[in-house]
Parts: structure tokens; sequence; C-alpha cells
């Protein structure tokens, strides 16, 4: 979800997106490399992204990865779900004892 | 996703994670840092990058193809580390597939093989005995199975059954009966080859399509018609260069022409396997004319086999019940039928019905439980191998625990170490079996060499068969899988850390129970071929050294056939005596014997005995014809009165000479001289002149064979029939005795009886003792190979007795070391060494002795004269797998001796 939020933003490499979530998040989320190339062709796979090989703002040949209408729909939907977990745990959370 | 783009993607991730690390480093270059430092921390920073690099290709599924071919360029890469084991596995495997599958292709092509006809599988044979040959009278008999039949039989059946869309009959015993067969023209030699009398739908019957020409047809077979024949495509080829115009030309059979009207399939080798097939086809009606024989329209007689194309759908119960009803009723007019016990036993009367597709199953019923039995042993042998291997990986894998211990504590995957080792012995089964097709084709020719020695024309061949080829690499694959779980699993099973800190101190735990009962397995079952090889070896040794009462020394056999020469019953006297005389004109030539037939050939013919003033007295006697000189001839030995002399003429009193089991059940060991014998109708109508000893003729396994002799040319006073239907004055062989081995034998008989007469050709020559080894074929084969399976056996077995001892010597080493540091003996350690070689050994023993004995029982219909495995052969296997073990304990028990303790405790 993360990584599809960041491509919003607009075409963008792997290095790239890991240093945005990074800058995003305060450098409280570090994206582990072991974790975001795979799920970076998870997504290619399943249609969410498209990739393609550009050269970089300092003139670097990397591949860059572009959010689809697909990966659009399923960030809309997996945020709509995020907000409905975060309101469940957010209700637990505050929620008090009704018993006397 | 094509294996193409997998590798342009394999790339393209390279460059992706490149260019991640090269921007990471630009970056930190670009805070201030070093170059080197920059780069490092980037990949610090990145982490392991194979490891990213593969669980990002996971997500592509590809994993597992690379894992494979990960795991096939290691195995190699193992297996060239270790030749010696590598070789060893090799070879053992294919020796174990090759032989297998080479048994199995001579299975396949002698025991499965279909005729190459069309639709084989709707085929019947009437009748189920291809030994049931070949001339006979049908007379009632205690099992009432018969599968050879009377012309008129077969027109019977053909009539009444209509469930058989073709009925076609052949002449059984058509090998027994070459043609004198000459082409039309002035430069033709006239040959002696095979010729079979078969009915005019025979082709039809099969399905099959001329090569050239047509076939025969139902307008061939009936009397009168001009005679014509089909030849074969072999004979047309190798005879007659495939030359077209043989077609329509004149061909001299037995004196008579022919025309040839076609040539037969190519691969057609006729309705049965023998390793001489016919070269021309022929039609019943017209035997009589150019066979000169009397009994193809005797309706008592029996010589045709009959194989039927069933239309579909018919069940065979009714078929056979059908069938059997028309054979009671055409039996029924036969004399031995008609008394009152006849009528009884017609009710008997049946022919079995059997597959057809193989055609007649003569051969097929020789070789048949010999076959059977070589697939058991080399089953066996296949069985050692794959222990032996079993082993030998095993060895290798324990050897390997500590590597194994280190991948997993390095984070290899436990299911992917068993992935790797089995990867590791299916390569090895691959490899084995593709050496072992090797094997299995240079194997097949040397079988088919044993089985059918001397003949190139059995219709075999030793090319694997692609059954053959799946049937060895599923073997091999098998193999593999199996000799690969149990150290795969074995080794899975180390626990890293336990295995890395006992390092290698184990004492006598070095080897598993697993493999000790492998080489105690092996030993067992090597015992059980070895007694098997020896008992086959002491059984044709019985047979081959057997007292057969003749003498082979400088002795020719040279078979002949007056009759197909066109010789008429009137001629035969004067001809025997040109015969002789010219034979013995011969420089070198002693004796000259001619008969029927000699010892020691495929032959008989039987009669049934009366014995004048004895009606009590009756039985089944043989006969053979013979001139004056034979018994000296063959070696037989006139033990009373005299033999038969060139007195005995067709003018002269009828005498007979008869043999001592002759003497022995007729007589009950009277002295027979001066007494009469002769048929059960007419007992008088030859004098016993002479006793002659018990040549054995025929078949070693024939005892107690009466037999009688009589001179070539007297004919029984009883029989009033003319003498142009006395088939039995025909004579069959000459006998010729020489002072000194003569290589040009056979050229020199050629031509001493073509300048008699051109069509007087040599049907078969052979000296004395090739002609008695041929009858030895399948004993010598049976014997040679299960000697070849136990060595190979045995070998194996030495092998991993060989692999389980130095292997646990090696493990055991520092404790070897230990032990001498504390003062053992160097012999006390080889005794102990050695001790555990032979216990196992002596385990094998105690299974394997009791196994063999009962074995026995299984082959004791193979074996002469032999019912129990002796001391001497037991013994002698005992003694040799001793010694083998003693061979594969002491190399490893000398090298353990050798052991230096100082050396052996500082390698810890």
């Amino acid at each position: 979800m993360l990584i599809l939020k960041t491509l919003q933003w607009g075409e963008q490499h792997g290095y790239g997106i890991s240093q945005a979530i990074r800058a995003t998040s305060g450098e409280v989320l570090q994206v582990e490399t072991g974790s975001l190339y795979p799920a970076l062709h998870r997504l290619e796979r399943q249609g969410w992204v498209t990739a393609e090989w550009k050269q970089s703002e300092s003139n670097q040949r990397a591949k860059f990865y572009k959010i689809t209408s697909l990966g659009k729909k399923q960030l809309a939907s997996d945020y709509e779900r995020w907000g409905k977990m975060v309101a469940t745990i957010e209700g637990i959370m505050t929620a008090e004892r009704g018993d006397a | 996703m094509s294996l193409f783009r997998f590798f342009r993607r394999k790339t393209e991730l390279k460059e992706e994670i490149d260019s991640h690390l090269n921007m990471a480093t630009a970056d930190r270059v670009a805070r201030g840092e070093s170059p080197e430092a920059a780069r490092r921390a980037a990949v610090r920073e990145f982490g392991n990058v194979p490891l990213v690099a593969d669980v990002t290709r996971e997500r592509w599924g590809w994993l597992r193809l690379e894992r494979l071919t990960q795991d096939v360029r290691f195995a190699v890469r193992q297996l060239r580390r270790t030749p010696a084991f590598t070789i060893t596995v090799l070879v053992t495997l294919a020796l174990g597939i090759g032989a297998n599958a080479a048994i199995f292709t001579l299975v396949n092509s002698v025991l499965l093989k279909n005729l190459p006809v069309v639709d084989p599988k709707m085929l019947v044979h009437v009748g189920n005995d291809g030994h049931d040959c070949c001339v006979g009278t049908i007379n009632p008999r205690d099992n009432g199975e018969y599968s050879n039949f009377p012309t008129e039989t077969y027109k019977q059946l053909k009539k009444n059954v209509p469930e058989f869309e073709q009925l076609a009959a052949m002449q059984a015993g058509f090998t027994y009966r070459p043609v004198i067969a000459r082409r039309d023209g002035a430069q033709t030699v006239a040959r002696s080859v095979m010729g079979e009398f078969v009915s005019g739908n025979y082709f039809e019957t099969f399905g099959l399509r001329p090569s050239v020409g047509r076939l025969l047809m139902d307008a061939d077979d009936v009397s009168g018609a001009a005679p014509t024949a089909v030849i074969s495509y072999e004979a047309w080829q190798h005879q007659f260069a495939g030359d077209a115009s043989i077609v329509g030309s004149t061909f001299w059979i037995n004196t008579k022409p022919v025309t040839v009207v076609g040539v037969a399939p190519r691969g057609f080798y006729g309705d049965r396997m023998t390793n001489t097939p016919p070269d021309f086809y022929m039609p019943i009606e017209s035997m009589p004319e150019l066979a000169n024989v009397t009994y193809v329209h005797e309706p008592g007689t029996e010589w045709l086999y009959i194989i039927g194309r069933v239309k579909p759908g018919v069940s065979m119960g009714q078929l056979q019940e059908k069938v059997n009803a028309v054979l009671r009723q055409a039996f029924s007019t036969q004399d031995g039928f008609s008394t009152e016990d006849g009528k009884k036993q017609l009710q008997k009367v049946h022919a079995t019905l059997t597959p057809g597709g193989a055609g007649i199953q003569t051969l097929q019923e020789d070789y048949g439980s010999h076959l059977h039995l070589l697939m058991w042993v080399s089953g066996l042998v296949l069985l050692i191998a794959c222990a032996n291997i079993a082993n030998l990986l095993l060895v290798r894998g324990m050897g390997r625990r500590t590597e194994m211990s280190l991948r997993s504590a390095l984070g290899a995957m436990r299911g992917r170490i068993v992935r790797q080792l089995l990867t590791e012995s299916v390569l090895l089964a691959g490899m084995g079996g593709l050496l072992g097709l090797a094997v299995a084709y240079a194997g097949t020719r040397m079988l088919l060499v044993l089985a059918f020695p001397g003949d190139q024309s059995v219709p075999i061949h030793a090319a694997p068969s692609p059954e053959v080829i799946g049937f060895a690499f599923a073997l091999s694959l098998v193999t593999g899988t199996l000799f690969g779980v149990a150290p795969a699993w074995i080794s899975a099973q180390a626990k890293p850390a336990e295995a890395l800190r006992t390092g290698a101190r184990t004492t006598a735990s070095g080897t598993s129970l697993l493999q000790r009962s492998l080489v105690v397995l092996q030993a067992a079952l090597s015992l059980v071929l070895l007694v098997a090889a020896g008992l086959f070896s002491q059984s044709l040794n019985k047979l081959q050294n057997s007292d057969l009462k003749l003498d082979v020394r400088n002795r020719y056999i040279v078979h002949i056939n007056p009759q197909a020469a066109g010789y008429v019953q009137t001629q035969l006297d004067a001809l025997y005596r040109t015969m002789e005389d010219r034979f013995k004109a011969l420089p070198g030539v002693v004796k000259v014997g001619i008969s029927a037939y000699t010892p020691m050939e495929d032959n008989n013919w039987s009669n049934g005995m009366g014995i004048q003033g004895h009606p009590e007295v009756h039985g089944l006697a043989s006969i053979v014809r013979a001139s004056p000189e034979y018994f000296d001839s063959v070696g037989t030995k006139v033990v009373m009165g005299r033999g038969i002399d060139v007195h005995d003429t067709s003018t002269s009193p009828p005498v007979a000479v008869v043999n001592q089991t002759f003497v022995k059940h007729f007589f009950k060991g009277e002295n027979p001289i001066g007494r009469r014998i002769g048929s059960p109708h007419a007992p008088g109508d030859f004098e016993v002149v002479g006793v002659v000893e018990d040549t054995t003729y025929t078949d070693v396994r024939w005892a107690d064979h009466s037999m009688y002799f009589l001179p070539l040319m007297q004919r029984p006073p009883s029989d009033k029939s003319p003498i142009e239907q006395d088939m039995s004055l025909y004579a069959g062989a000459i006998v010729i005795e020489t002072t000194r081995p003569m290589n040009d034998m056979e050229k020199l008989a050629q031509k001493t009886l073509a300048d008699i007469n051109p069509n007087l050709t040599v049907a078969k020559f052979q000296t004395f003792n090739e002609q008695i080894a041929d009858r030895f074929t399948e004993e010598r084969m049976t014997a040679r190979l299960t000697m070849l399976f136990g060595a190979l056996a045995l070998l194996l077995a030495t092998i991993g007795l060989y692999g389980v001892t130095a292997y646990s010597v090696e493990q055991r080493t520092p404790e070897i070391g230990i032990r001498m540091a504390l003062g053992a003996e160097r012999s006390g350690v080889v005794a102990m060494v050695m001790r555990s070689a032979l216990i196992q050994t002596g385990l094998g023993l105690a299974i394997g002795v009791p196994v063999a004995l009962l074995s026995v029982r299984y082959i004791k219909t193979l074996l002469y004269e032999i019912t129990s495995a002796d001391t001497q052969v037991m013994a002698g296997a005992i003694l040799t797998l001793a010694a083998a073990a003693c061979v594969a304990g002491i190399i490893p028990a000398r090298r353990a001796a050798s052991i230096d303790p100082a050396k052996a405790l500082r390698a810890e």
C-alpha cells in the first residue's frame, strides 16, 4: 500500500521508493530492500504497477515503476480497508468496560 | 514465460539492484562520504544481495527450475570430485541395468513378440502345443488334447465354424522336411532350403500384402492346379538380390516345376519363430506331387497346425465348444475311436484355443522356462546392484554429514538438502541407465549368439526396442529414487550442532544397521546365485559328459534328402550303393554309414511293437534303418550276435538288430537272438540277429529308450502296399568316419553328391561333435549366463563389503589410534576389522544357504540328474564367497593396522 501510495506521486525507481517512504515517514519506517524488491515484482505480476527502464536524475539507468489504473483502484480499496481497520482497533482501544 | 525471457529478466534484476546500489552510493558520496565507504555502507544497508535476488525471483515462480539446474550442476561437480565412487556406481548400475535390459530384450522378442501381421490380437491358435508334431496318426490320447490335425479335419472346421473370418492351416513339421530348390536356367545350383505347405488363405488370414507379384490364393490350393509358390522376402533379397523378374519364373522344387507368383512382405518370417524360416510357401494341394507324400489326404493322419482369425465379438467360450464338437465329429470315423473304449475317449477330444498373435510357439515353449529363470537371476543381480549403490551412497552420505551439518547451519533448508542428494542419485541413475543401454545392446548380441549359436536367421534383433529403452530407464529411475531416499533421509536427520561438535569420534556405530543388513543381504543373494551357477554348470557337465556310447572322433554327418532329389523307392538301393562306393573312394575315409537318422539329432521315428508268441508284451520302440557300416561309423558296439551286414538285402530274409533296453523291456532280459519281432498286427516280420549297446538318440534325457535297427531296404513281409508308398525307405543321413580331421569334408561331400546327381544336395553338414553340442544349446546358455550373473553378483557383493568395511575403518580411525596408543597389537586390529567383515558374510551365508537349498526345487526341472544342491556345489559357493569376503576385508584391515596412533590422535 505504501509503495502504491508513493507511486501515486509519480513514477519512481526502487531506490527512490525506499528513500521516499523513509523521508515521508520521518525516518520512522525503513523499507527493507529484502521486502521492497520482492513486493515490487509481485505488484508488477499482479498488474498493479508497470515498469520501464529510464535514465534517472543522476543519469543512472534505472527501472522506473508506474502505478496502473488497476493499481489505483487497489490502493483505494486497500486504503479504505486500512481506515476501517484503524477505526476498529481505535474503537477497541478506547472502549470503556461496560460492566459495573 | 519463456526461458529466454527468464534469463533476460534475471540480468535485468541484477541491473536493477546494481542501479539501486549505485544511486545509494551516489547519495552518500554527495553527503560527503568517501566512495569506498559509501559503497560499503550502501551494500550493508541493502542487505544480502543474492538472497534478495533469490526471494524476488521466487515471485516469478521460476525458482524450481533454477534450483534444479543448480542442483544438477552441483551434483555433477560433486560426482566429479569423487571419480572412484562415481565410476563404481556407474559400472554397477550399467551392469545391473544392462543385464536386465538384455534379458528383457530377449524375453520381449522371444516370448512377448507378435507376428508381423495385421491385427494379431484377433488370431487364435487351435491348439496349445507347438511340439505336437509332425506327422502322426489320430489315436485316442489320455488327456484328449490335440494341436495337430488331418487336412480333412481342417476342412470341416473351416466349413462348420463360421465364427472364424478366416481359418488357415500350415505344415507342422516343415523344418524336418527341407525341399530342394533350383531356379530354372543353365547356371543355377540346387539348394536344400525350407519350404512350408500352407492353405490358400494363409496370407489372407494374416492380412498380408505382397512385396512384389501376388500371394497365394484359394485358387492355387486346389487339386490339379498348376503348382505355385511364394518366396520369402529374405530369400528373395539374399539368394536372388531382389531381382523382380523372379515373379512368374519357374523354379524346380524337388525336381518338379513350380511358378513363383510373388514375394512375401518384408519382415514376415512365417507362422512361428524358428532359426530356419521358410524360403518358399506352397499350397497344401501341391504337396502330394511336390513332396511325394501320401498323408495329405489321409483322414487319419495329423500334420497341420491351424490358426484362425475370429470375427469381432465372438465369445471364446462358445467358440471353444463349437471347435471341440466339430473335432469329435471329425475324429469319430477314425479306427482308434470306433471301438467301445475309443467312443469313451472321443468325449475327451478337444483342442485348446490359445492366442495366435505370436503364431505357433514352439521356440517360446523351448526357451520359456530358461528365460524366466534368467529374468529372476538378473533381477537378483539388479537387487544386489541396488543394495550396493544404496550402500555406497550411504557411506558417502555419512562421510558428508559434516558438510551437510555445515550447510544447514549456514541456513540451507532441510528439504533442499534432501532434494540435492536425490538429484545426485537420480542423475547417477540416469547416466547408469544410458550406460546400461549400451551394455544391454552388447549383452543382447551376446545372448543371441549364446542362445542360437551359428544362426543369423533367427528373426530376433539385438537392438533394444522402445519398450526395452523405456524399461531400462524406468528401472534406473526407480532404482535412483529408491537408493537415493535412504541416504538423503538419514543425512537430513543430522542435527547440525551435534554433528559438528562430536566430529568424528565414534566407535562401533561407524556403520549403520541398514548398511550392514544390505551387506548381509548381498552376501545371501550372491550365495544363492553362486549355488545356481554351480548347479547349472554341474548339470551341463553331466549332460556333456554322459556316456552316449558312441564315438565322435573324425566323424562327419551329412544330411541328405533323396526323396526331394526326385528318387523313387525302386532307385534307392542302387543310390545307397553308389553313395557308399563314392564316399569310400575319397582318400582318408574309413567307414561310410547310411541311415534314416543319427544319434543325438532332433529326430525320432517310433512304432508300436509286437513280439511273436507274446501278445501280452507291447510298447513303443524307435526304428532306425541303417546300412552295414552304420554301427561302426557312429561307434555303436555289437554286444551279441551280429550287426547288419552286406548280405541283408531287399531279397534276403528280413532281420532286425535291437538295443539292450529293447531286450530288457520286450524280452525281459532273455536272449533275443532268433526270436521274431514286428508290428502288433504282424509280430513275426523280422528275426532278431543281434544286440547293440544303448547309444543315445534324440536326447540325453531319454532314458530307457527301446530301439531296433533294420537293413535299409528290407520291408516287412506283412506289408503288401506298393513299395512306392513306403516313406521309411528314404535315408536321411550319411555318417563318414575319416582317419584324420578333414576341414574340407563339407566341400567334398557336396561335390561327391552333386557328381551322383546335381539335385542331391547337402541338407545340413556338421561334425558329429557339433551335432551333439547343438542338443545342449539351452543348457549351455543357462549355465554360462548363471555363471556370468553369479560372478557379477559376487563382484558386486565384494565391492559392497569392501565399501562398508573401508568406511567403518575410516570412521574409527581415531578410536583405532587410541586403541593402538594404549597398546593394541596390529594383528589385533586386523582381527577386529576382519571379524566384523566375516560376521556379516557369515550372516549372509546363514540366510543364503537355506534359501539356496529351497530354491533348488524351483529349478529342478531344468537340471539333469540333479535333485538337490550337493555338498560339492555348496562348499564351492561358500568357499568362493568366503574368499571374496577375505579379500574385501583384508584391504581395509591392513589400512587400519597401518594407522599411526600419533597422527590419528593429532588429527582431531
